[in-house]
């Protein structure tokens, strides 16, 4: 029998580590000496006054990394039900897998030559 | 149990009302995120495990970070975002809550077939590859091709040599 | 023993529960300026879709429902992947994401 509550011991263990984590925080929070002032809260940058904003713009190419990384990730996804199925399908499976597999090449040799992956250019 | 789902549900509508009303768009994105973990959780209630996984392969982990990465991107972790009019903003308001009126109202009135399945085996991998690879074939063929067309899109979209 | 989610959660529960995540997904298109808040708030729309089917799926002992969430979910990312790479390009022309800006397709 296939039931939720055959994850009751995956949520026990979710809750333990997530316990354990959250309580080692706290804790140490709580326990070590704490010093506050004004000199002392703020970043220290060589005696320079901070300016601006920590987060700043980046590079377009990491976004597409992810973008293609989103896509290839549903892709894999597709994987699993073939893989557990594998034996089973046959080569009807194959087939299909194979067409779909196909599709993705073709997208990735396009983007491979526009040149999407290419780091240095 | 009945309990985990209501905490879940609870949960879900929370961090989505958050995600609708959190001024910095970063946060929106973080309050989403858990909105998708509970959603997950719901899953493994409705025993859908491949769904959960996927949803957390997916949704959390894929979607999410590209959202996130758009964000820093653009750098507008800044409440920048300029406000519609109080006039407006009610009226939206008054909108979405009617709509979910008529819904609820509308869904009450439905039959639903309340036979209780016995099989618990449906959400699983094997049971789900087996019916995606007979009766759904084609949608899963033509799946691959959508992300021809998205990979090509997006590529020509992003490049930035092009213009 | 836990037993399974039909016997204990009445489904008009989780209908409910689909339908006002929906809504809040409706309530964020028309409140929010951002377009990239607006596509989270439709990605939560899909999601709030999503749990129906799964739902009804789980209820009458079918699979197919959960082949649609996942193909639903497939669009997702496509449709993610396409609109995000628009809106950086919409950011790098206008240097704004507000659709409000984006009008000028209206007559």
């Amino acid at each position: 029998m296939n039931t939720p509550s055959s994850y009751l011991p995956i949520i026990i263990q979710l809750l333990v580590a997530l316990g354990f984590v959250i309580t080692t925080l706290v804790a140490s929070h709580l326990i070590g000496p704490k010093r506050k002032g004004n000199k002392k809260d703020e970043a220290f940058e060589c005696g320079i006054d901070g300016v601006g904003n920590a987060r700043v713009p980046f590079s377009i190419k990491y976004f597409m990394t992810a973008i293609l990384f989103v896509l290839f990730d549903v892709e894999v996804v597709f994987f699993y039900p073939y893989a557990v199925n594998f034996k089973e399908m046959g080569w009807h499976g194959f087939a299909a897998v194979s067409i779909f597999v196909g599709f993705f090449l073709i997208g990735f040799a396009y983007v491979y030559k526009r040149g999407a992956l290419e780091w240095d250019k | 149990m009945q309990y985990i789902f209501y905490t879940l549900a609870f949960f879900a509508i929370l961090c989505a009302l958050f995600v609708v009303f959190e001024k910095n768009p970063v946060h929106s994105v973080l309050y989403l995120i858990l909105t998708f973990f509970s959603i997950a959780g719901i899953y493994v209630l409705l025993n859908a495990q491949f769904l959960f996984i996927v949803q957390l392969i997916v949704y959390s982990g894929a979607i999410m970070v590209l959202f996130l990465f758009v964000l820093m991107l653009l750098n507008l972790n800044k409440d920048t975002e300029p406000q519609k009019s109080v006039i407006f903003k009610t009226a939206g308001a008054i909108a979405a809550g009617s709509f979910l009126l008529v819904l609820v109202a509308v869904l009450k009135d439905t039959q639903q077939s309340t036979e209780l399945s016995a099989m618990t085996d449906i959400g699983l991998v094997k049971q789900l590859g087996k019916t995606l690879f007979t009766k759904f074939v084609v949608p899963f063929e033509v799946a691959s091709i959508l992300f021809l067309a998205a990979m090509v899109g997006s590529v020509l979209l992003g490049k930035k040599e092009l213009y | 023993m836990l037993m399974q989610i039909n016997h204990i959660v009445p489904i008009e529960h989780i209908i409910t529960l689909s339908c006002i995540l929906f809504c809040i997904g409706v309530m964020g298109v028309l409140l929010r300026r951002n377009a990239i808040i607006i596509l989270m708030c439709i990605e939560l729309m899909l999601n709030a879709v999503n749990i129906l089917f799964a739902t009804f799926s789980a209820y009458n002992g079918n699979p197919d429902g959960q082949i649609f969430v996942f193909f639903i979910m497939v669009v997702a990312a496509a449709e993610v992947a396409v609109g995000l790479a628009l809106l950086v390009l919409i950011y790098r022309n206008t240097r704004s994401v507000d659709v409000s800006l984006l009008d000028r397709l209206k007559w």
